[in-house]
């Protein structure tokens, strides 16, 4: 699992690639904790080359989800392929933090 | 610097030359442990296998078996093979300490030493050795621990399956190496009816098998008959709410009306049931509506609840994903679509013959890789 974060205009990035596991969710919690820890009110996962995702995957998500609306901000994920969407949607998490099919598309839901 | 060694503690001094053994026993006199002495590789063999020292300082140069040959048997002995051992010889070459290093020892002194040095290496020793002994020993506490949390939950589990006229069950249950927070239950109901809840608290240990126990407490302390799955699960969910963070838990509330043999389904992230139709036979993924998992936050809409008629042969089957997240040794996952031929297997018809024939497919897809996580599975088969 590789992941990678940046911030630009206020706007948290953070790109997750591979398997988002119970082995390799630790260290991602880690990064995420890290890339919250200014004030940003804005972040966008780019999940474009996030292979996997198991139900410890979708708790890091989730508490970075929960993170941002106690910030009243946003979160989005974007880029999920077809494999990933469906984990995301079978387990219910869609209706807690939104999806976007592109980073355009996401940004343009975090900024409204 | 003084020191922790206790007199029950004991070092055991090795060396063929009675005068050395006499300097290195005066010198280690205050360091508070019991002193043993062998005077030769074959007496350190016994008395290290019999004593079981805490330390070793071994000499080299002796007539029967010399020191790297004594060192290299005690670590091929599981009993002696933990034992610091610390060479002390007048052979001085870097080779030589090489060797005995390269041996297992955790250190090698030349002679002639001088006394304050093998005393501070001798302590430095006894300790790391006694720290390394108290991890052990809290690793194993700890192990230990978790099995009697996972004996807990065993026991929390229904101890049989309850008899339906007309809807013969079988589950499977395996836990991981470690407590795990799978977790199945059925209750009868009123008018020929059975409820059936499947769940899987996300995580591992302790805050999982607690999550899993509290699920359980609150699902038979429900204050009425639960026949309404999106009732259950708005419960188990209002309540788990309070305490579930960071975790949360999937599950499923299946209500199976024996006399219409239909099963009405809510779903709150646990995986897509299964269904078998005998008539096609076929099995195919039930489009079963849900809501995201138990413990993250109340559910402000109305859960979904999934009816389907059962027809005689027709099975049904929840399961958690400890099963399609199965991995073999390549790295590839199980995945829900490989579930679907074993389900439909015609070469037996008890539903515990059909566990074991889907068992068998993910034994042996999985190889030689173990599962990671629990295992849970409940099917129901129409007569």
């Amino acid at each position: 699992m590789e992941i990678t974060q940046h911030e630009e205009n206020g706007i948290v990035s953070i790109a997750i690639k591979g398997r988002l596991d119970a082995d390799s969710s630790p260290e991602a919690e880690k990064v995420v904790k890290e890339a919250l820890e200014g004030q940003t009110t804005s972040v966008l996962f780019n999940l474009s080359g996030l292979e996997y995702l198991s139900s410890a995957g979708l708790r890091v998500l989730l508490s970075a989800a929960k993170e941002m609306r106690r910030r009243e901000g946003k979160i989005v994920l974007c880029c999920l392929n077809e494999f990933v969407k469906e984990i995301f949607e079978v387990s219910g998490f869609q209706s807690l933090i939104p999806i976007a099919d592109s980073v355009d598309s996401g940004m343009e839901v975090i900024s409204q | 610097m003084g020191n922790s060694n206790s007199a029950t503690e004991s070092i055991l001094l090795v060396d063929d030359n009675p005068t050395n053994l006499q300097v290195l026993f005066q010198t280690l006199e205050g360091v508070g442990c019991k002193l043993l002495i062998a005077k030769n590789g074959k007496g350190a063999l016994a008395i290290a296998g019999k004593a079981r020292p805490d330390l070793i300082l071994l000499d080299i140069m002796m007539p029967d078996i010399d020191g790297y040959e004594v060192c290299r048997q005690l670590k091929s002995d599981r009993a002696t093979a933990d034992t610091p051992v610390i060479f002390l010889s007048a052979l001085g070459e870097t080779e030589d300490k090489v060797k005995g290093l390269q041996l297992g020892a955790v250190d090698y002194i030349t002679k002639p030493f001088q006394p304050n040095e093998v005393i501070a290496r001798v302590n430095t020793h006894l300790t790391i050795h006694r720290l390394k002994r108290e991890v052990e020993s809290q690793k194993d506490q700890l192990e230990h621990e978790l099995e009697v949390v996972s004996e807990v939950q065993r026991k929390l589990l229904p101890k049989k399956l309850p008899d339906i006229f007309g809807f013969k069950l079988a589950a499977h249950y395996e836990t991981s190496r470690y407590a795990g927070g799978d977790y199945y239950d059925i209750i009868a109901l009123p008018e020929n009816a059975w409820g059936f809840l499947i769940a899987d608290a996300e995580g591992h240990s302790a805050p999982a098998a607690v999550l899993m126990a509290m699920t359980c407490a609150l699902f038979r302390a429900y204050p009425d008959s639960p026949d309404d799955p999106a009732a259950v699960l708005h419960y188990l969910n209002e309540h788990l709410c309070k305490v579930a963070e960071p975790s949360f838990m999937t599950a499923l509330y299946a209500v199976y009306d024996a006399d219409r043999q239909t099963m009405r389904i809510a779903r709150a992230g646990q995986p897509l049931p299964m269904i078998y139709r005998a008539s096609e036979k076929k099995a195919f993924e039930l489009d079963s509506p849900g809501v995201y998992p138990l413990g993250i936050e109340p559910y402000e809409i109305e859960i979904p609840v999934a009816e389907v008629k059962l027809m005689s042969g027709d099975r049904f089957l929840v399961y958690t994903d400890g099963l399609s997240e199965r991995f073999n040794a390549a790295g590839e996952s199980y995945g829900e679509e490989r579930l679907l031929k074993p389900l439909a297997t015609d070469n037996v018809t008890a539903p515990q013959d059909v566990i074991a024939v889907i068992m068998a497919d993910v034994e042996q897809f999985a190889g030689d890789h173990p599962a990671d996580d629990d295992q849970a599975l409940l099917l129901g088969i129409v007569d």
